[in-house]
């Protein structure tokens, strides 16, 4: 079957019975269950405290520490997992794809979903953090939908453009795990985005051409912007800047187009992959 | 209803990686075409049971899975009219963390089946399937047995216009084989036509007013079952006829 979002819609029925058979048996693999999905993020959160805090003894401008870096670590892992997962799903259903005729869009969009009710557990472990800490939390708050769509048209776009791909081209999850670790640096998860800008306005580049445009090349990476968006609403307190917010959407928006194209241009191809 | 088939489908060659493809683009070789079904010209209307039959590799199965809307023809057209249920693998959606119960549920939405009428059904199935109280259990303290029969029991609730069945009528022990035959008759007694693959030309022979002989991905001959289902024994039972005589 062709996978248009028409087709989707018809069987939102399947969409929501995978998503709820995913979540269900990840609850129940293990004895904890749901209580995983916020002891990982807090886990993950007192890791990077330990390391940075502790022992580098860095990040005082960026206390309470924990804060900021899950800020940085929720978006980033839901949309790194849900490339990696989607990557894999085609393969792993492979059986059922040639038994049963339904649009395998189905599939990564499913998986996105549950990547995305995982980041909503995360996301109310931070904001728990945040009033622990007394962040200057308020009305900035209601950027969060906003962020939360934009990171959903985000993931889902990524995720198409790689899960039908990684079906034919194997190695794209093999490479995955090491785009990812290249990312998690790459992007402003353990510091902040003034300490980018920082480094180049007044290290030896100081002055020059590169100061101005490496920093905002850095900026134009959506994770970036999404990242930042979180740290602005939750640990900030302030507004992200219009040129982010239009930045951020316009690029969300057309590698969601993209992803779908390409999924589009693979699906019925994969198939005979599998 | 009036099914026009015109099809012709291409299968490129299995799994290409990186370094495939780059000694592809490198030497300009393009992978190798395997044609499974080419040149396939085919008409069924309301009414017939087609069989199918076909030395391995003839491209009966991939036939199936263009009739079920699975794959799309590379080459040519296909128009089905009505609603395409497809019995070939049976239970491979199920998620053996799940328990049957979670599974039923889960495989019927991949099948199409709306929610209200497993809801509806739900009993009847598990009846059918006799897990019993293991219905409750994850699925993968299942038996390889127990998991067909109720991948049987949930695929066939559906109440198809064109039926597909390719070589499931082994399931289970020798009883629930024969009540799953039961189950089957009944399901094509329902449906206006059939398409059926299988290798046992007296069983198409009882079942089938049409049959289709393939041959390399397209049609030997076309016709009237027990012309074509003579001429396919005749023909692959020659071999056997040799030996004999030796």
């Amino acid at each position: 079957m062709i996978s248009t979002w028409a087709s989707l819609f018809e069987r939102r029925e399947l969409v929501r019975e995978v998503t709820l058979a995913e979540l269900r048996s990840r609850a129940n693999e293990s004895r904890f269950g749901v209580l995983w999905w916020m002891i990982d993020p807090l886990i993950m959160m007192t890791v990077y405290w330990i390391v940075i805090v502790q022992i580098f003894g860095r990040g005082e401008q960026y206390s309470p520490y924990p804060v900021f870096i899950l800020c940085g670590m929720l978006p980033f892992k839901q949309i790194m997992s849900g490339i990696t997962d989607s990557c894999k799903v085609l393969r792993a259903k492979g059986n059922l794809i040639k038994a049963v005729s339904f649009p395998t869009l189905v599939l990564p969009i499913s998986t996105v979903i549950t990547g995305f009710v995982y980041f909503l557990f995360g996301l109310a472990m931070l904001l728990a953090t945040a009033l622990l800490t007394e962040r200057p939390m308020g009305w900035t708050l209601i950027q969060l939908p906003a962020l939360m769509v934009l990171q959903i048209i985000l993931v889902t776009g990524f995720s198409l453009a790689v899960a039908a791909f990684g079906v034919i081209f194997l190695d794209l999850p093999l490479l995955m795990t090491h785009i990812q670790r290249f990312l998690f640096y790459g992007c402003p998860i353990l510091y902040g985005f003034d300490m980018v800008a920082e480094r180049f306005t007044q290290g030896s580049l100081g002055g020059t051409a590169a100061a101005e445009w490496i920093p905002t090349l850095y900026m134009a990476n959506p994770v970036a912007i999404l990242i930042t968006g979180y740290r602005e609403a939750i640990f900030y307190g302030q507004v992200m800047a219009p040129q982010h917010w239009a930045l951020l959407s316009i690029e969300a928006v057309v590698i969601f187009l993209i992803g779908y194209r390409i999924f589009q241009f693979y699906d019925q191809r994969v198939i005979k992959f599998l | 209803m009036r099914d026009v088939g015109l099809y012709y489908w291409r299968q490129t060659q299995k799994r290409t990686t990186l370094k495939d493809a780059f000694l592809n683009w490198r030497w300009g070789q393009r992978p190798k075409l395997l044609w499974a079904l080419r040149h396939l010209d085919l008409t069924c209307y309301e009414g017939q049971t087609l069989g199918i039959v076909g030395p391995n590799g003839a491209g009966k199965s991939t036939l199936c899975l263009v009739l079920s809307n699975i794959l799309t023809p590379d080459e040519g057209e296909i128009a089905v009219r009505g609603k395409v249920s497809t019995l070939v693998t049976l239970g491979s959606g199920f998620n053996p963390d799940l328990t049957g119960r979670s599974n039923i549920h889960l495989y019927a939405a991949f099948l199409g089946i709306p929610r209200r009428e497993i809801d509806r059904n739900i009993e009847a199935i598990i009846e059918f399937s006799e897990l019993g109280d293991f219905i409750d259990d994850p699925m993968r303290h299942y038996s390889s047995g127990m998991r067909a029969r109720l991948g049987f029991s949930v695929a066939t609730t559906l109440n198809p216009e064109i039926l597909v069945l390719d070589e499931v009528f082994a399931v289970g022990d020798q009883r629930f084989r024969i009540k799953s035959q039961k189950r089957i008759q009944e399901m094509m007694s329902r449906s206006r036509l059939i398409v059926i693959v299988s290798h046992s030309t007296p069983f198409l022979r009882e079942m089938c007013t049409n049959c289709l002989w393939m041959e390399n991905g397209t049609v030997r001959e076309y016709g009237e079952a027990s012309v074509i289902l003579d001429a396919y024994d005749r023909f692959m039972g020659a071999p056997r006829r040799l030996l004999d005589t030796e």
